[in-house]
């Protein structure tokens, strides 16, 4: 068996941290990715996988992988099989490891300054009223380009491994149903070797200014989630927000995703009614949302624990972009209590914030550092930010992705095993979504 | 040399089309944006002499394309002489909780790790540069199982460096001064000449007295000429109380002004503001420097107040991948960008101010937007990295060019 090392060695750059060559899977044995596209099918050969955890007395000390054979069919993975390394048709892996692909669950690629100058945040007065009143602004310059912008994002996070995006997208009588508009263009340019789901995102209220019938036309639009912010400090009401956004969302068949910033008693009640009208309408359940939702981290133990056992109940999931420094989100209390919990980069760069890295692998290694996930069992558990759930490896270290008739996602890192991957945000090598090899 | 670099130029050189920050753009609110300018620099023997204007014909010079050029990057907290990286991944143990448990467990592997640590160092090393960084202060371990043998190795590898990477040493009893035996070495120690600080760890847990493990590293320092920088995890009166012994001792020894430093001194962050601000002051009194690796979990490190009372705030990686943690990236970039998230500086001008823990305090520009940095007579040690100006570099942690030390050649990454 060839190690990981071996490969390393045998790669051209010597030079530790970069001893690697994106795109790998390109260019090995002749076989570029377009040919093995065309044909629909190709074997991958050399996949590292993670087959189960090696214990000592009763703990996890390290993870065992081999390689595989990996199938691919129509953008389904078809076979896993014993190695193939003499095979001449395949896509050599190289030894890198195989993980699912990564899938950023809360971003903006509708406005972002990435891709043009570089533009500090500027203080502000007015709170996000104030950025509102600045959106009102810099919108209509924003959207003249905002298709090229979106695919330059795009670009980024693929480069860091994600082939998936849950993005918001601003609907206001600013834009209208503009920034949907440029960002459908830029996601059928990229369709396929980039998927999303879209959130239509009240950003300046949804009676502040007067966005409901924007909203409504966007439940018509293409989208897959209705969303919204802060009901109570910018609508001044929390149930009439709140009503307007859950209607909407039955009588389309949409999830829900909210922006909750608010960290007081407004922010708690706004979650408590949400959780109230997601059981008094199941249909809501497991795709309701509330992204940031600050509040929780402001909570006590017991309200935590209460929380978030009621969330867990209601199926109502956490979106995170993992805050740390004043505010800690209480992410392992609602993970032992089921909630499902995602991460996203929110912003990369804009009128927001300009710290956005683009790696939701980032984001894991963040969380393990935050919540003292430093063992092998911990950081390995803690992949499951960055894929939106999917592990290689159950909790008892039993094989369970992938498997024949996933959809072939899957990003490539040189690292060997997950657990690694999350400590040292292991370089990428490769990434295919739907069975299209993107780099 | 392992590495994507390779040498562009020995130590005098001129460079054409440098990026240098010349200014700040203003508004009503303050700060908006960096001016910056190209421009050739001269550089002789280590030294700048020379910054001109961009306009010459200089056919012969080496074209910078633009990139900016920044001060140094500095890493002044890491442990080149221990580290796992280059070695397969490993994590942590759930069962070594204390610093007594990795005592114990360093003296079963040190033996072991001492066999290849030169090349490992070499290895870290390389990382360090590959984000541009082309100094290092590192602690090294001096006790009874290393004897002066780390120091050995990481000397070797400093030396097969030295054209692209310098380093000031200290000397660190990792497993106490007296909990193992290891103040007759560090007396050892403390006489060579690459040795530049002796250092120290947890005197009240590690060696069950403050003043006792104090008194002698002072002493040592004092005897031979040299600085000190202690390691001090421990919290609570005992934590508070070694700071102020220490600081005593350096006030009425004035030669350790200066050059008297405590890493990590994580009981600065569990005091009230009114006790940080005294502390500070104390600090500030004796000349004494912070070391710190920017702690994100639980309480914050309170840099602003100690910056606030002109105390001397450093930063490091400290451990990059070994047995006490395996988080750390080596990018002295990435630090600074988590110093700007976590003490929200995100404006330009707070995110410019924020390189300067990158660059051991060399900022281009002063508070008030003038340029104070290359002037001819400054050291040539620089890094070229691909940004628009300082705030932009922490807050994208933009990729590295090139780099020089003063003594070294010019570094071009391939
Ligand atoms: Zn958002
Ligand atoms: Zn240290």
């Amino acid at each position: 068996m060839v190690s990981r090392k071996d490969f390393i060695r045998n790669s051209a750059l010597g030079f530790a941290g970069l001893a690697f060559v994106p795109g790998t899977l390109k260019e090995v044995n002749g076989t570029t990715s377009e040919s093995a596209q065309t044909s629909g099918s190709y074997i991958l050969k050399n996949v590292r996988l993670e087959t189960g955890f090696a214990y000592e007395n009763d703990e996890v000390i390290a993870t065992h992988t081999a390689l595989f054979a990996v199938e691919i069919e129509n953008g389904v993975i078809k076979k896993i099989s014993p190695n193939q390394p003499g095979a001449k048709n395949a896509v050599d892996a190289g030894g890198m490891l195989m993980l699912p692909a990564f899938r950023d669950m809360h971003i903006h690629l509708d406005k972002t300054f990435y891709g043009g100058p570089w533009q500090a945040v500027r203080r502000r007065t007015g709170g996000v009223k104030g950025m509102i009143a600045l959106e009102q602004k810099i919108l209509p310059d924003m959207l003249k380009n905002s298709t090229y912008k979106a695919e330059q994002l795009i670009e980024l996070l693929q480069s860091k491994g994600t082939s998936f995006a849950r993005s918001h997208v601003n609907i206001e009588p600013t834009s209208r149903l503009d920034s949907l508009k440029n960002l459908q263009k830029a996601l059928e340019n990229k369709k396929k070797v980039f998927g999303a789901e879209l959130v239509a995102f009240p950003q300046h209220g949804v009676f502040y200014t007067d966005t409901a019938l924007y909203l409504k036309e966007a439940a018509q639009a293409g989208i897959d989630f209705i969303g919204g912010v802060d009901p109570y400090t910018i609508d001044g009401a929390i149930e009439k927000t709140m009503d307007f956004t859950i209607q909407l969302a039955l009588d389309h068949g949409k999830g829900i995703d909210i922006h909750l910033h608010e960290s007081g008693e407004s922010g708690l009640k706004t979650v408590e009614y949400l959780i109230n009208k997601v059981n008094e309408n199941p249909a809501l359940k497991g795709k309701t949302y509330l992204s940031h939702c600050f509040v929780l981290g402001r909570l006590d133990r017991p309200q935590q624990e209460a929380i978030a056992e009621k969330l867990g109940a209601a199926q109502i999931g956490i979106v995170s972009t993992i805050p740390f420094g004043g505010l800690i989100m209480p992410i392992p209390t609602l993970l032992k209590h089921n909630v499902t919990v995602m991460t996203g980069n929110d912003s990369i760069i804009d009128h927001w914030n300009t710290f956005g890295s683009g790696s939701v692998l980032q984001k894991a290694n963040l969380a393990a550092q935050l919540y003292g996930n430093t063992t092998e069992f911990g950081l390995s558990r803690t992949l499951k930010l960055a894929t939106a759930g999917l592990l290689p490896l159950d909790d008892k270290g039993v094989q369970q992705w992938p498997k024949a008739g996933d959809q072939a996602d899957m990003v490539f890192v040189d690292a060997s095993c997950s657990a690694e991957a999350v400590s040292r945000i292991s370089p990428v090598t490769s990434l295919i979504y739907k069975g299209n090899i993107v780099f | 040399m392992e590495t994507a670099y390779h040498i562009l130029a020995g130590n005098s050189y001129t460079l054409k089309n440098v990026r240098l920050e010349t200014a700040f753009v203003f508004d009503e609110d303050g700060v908006t944006a960096t001016r910056t300018g190209l421009f050739c620099i001269t550089v002789s023997n280590g030294k700048i002499t020379r910054v001109f204007p961009n306009d010459a014909p200089l056919p012969h010079a080496i074209d910078a394309k633009g990139y900016l050029m920044l001060p140094a990057f500095k890493d002044m907290h890491v442990h080149l002489d221990k580290t796992l990286y280059g070695l397969p991944w490993q994590a942590l143990s759930p069962r070594r909780r204390t610093v007594r448990d990795m005592i114990a467990y360093e003296q079963e592997i040190i033996p072991t790790l001492l066999k290849t640590s030169t090349a490992r160092a070499e290895q870290l090393i390389s990382l360090l540069q590959s984000y541009g960084t082309s100094f290092a202060r590192t602690h090294f371990n001096v006790d009874t199982t290393s004897g002066l043998r780390s120091l050995e190795n990481l000397q070797k590898a400093l030396d097969n460096k030295q054209d692209s990477f310098k380093a000031e040493l200290v000397a660190f009893p990792q497993h106490g001064l007296y909990y193992t035996d290891s103040a007759p070495l560090m007396k050892e120690a403390a006489q060579l000449e690459n040795v530049d600080f002796i250092g120290g760890l947890d005197p009240f847990s590690i060696d069950n007295g403050i003043q006792k493990a104090i008194d002698l590293t002072v002493q040592l320092a004092i005897d031979h000429n040299k600085g000190i920088d202690i390691h001090l995890h421990d919290g609570g009166k005992e934590g508070l109380r070694t700071i102020t012994y220490l600081a005593e001792q350096v006030l009425q020894n004035p030669q350790l002004k200066g050059r008297t430093f405590v890493s990590h001194a994580f009981v600065l962050a569990q005091l009230q503001s009114k006790e940080t601000e005294a502390v500070a002051e104390k600090l500030a009194a004796a000349g004494m420097g912070i070391v710190s690796a920017i702690p994100f979990r639980g309480a914050a490190m309170p840099i602003p107040a100690l910056l606030k009372h002109g105390v001397e705030v450093l930063m490091g990686n400290d451990n990059v991948q070994d047995y006490w943690s395996t988080f750390g990236t080596g990018n002295m970039l990435q630090k600074a960008h988590l110093m700007a998230e976590l003490y929200g500086w995100v404006t330009e001008f707070e995110l410019s101010r924020t390189l300067r823990f990158a660059t051991r305090n060399i900022l281009p520009l002063n508070n008030e937007g003038h340029m104070q940095w290359p002037k001819a007579g400054d050291k040539a040690a620089l890094v070229l990295v691909n940004a628009s100006c300082s705030a932009e570099a922490v807050s994208r942690m933009s990729a590295t060019v090139a780099f020089a030390h003063d003594e070294g050649s010019l570094y071009w990454k391939s």
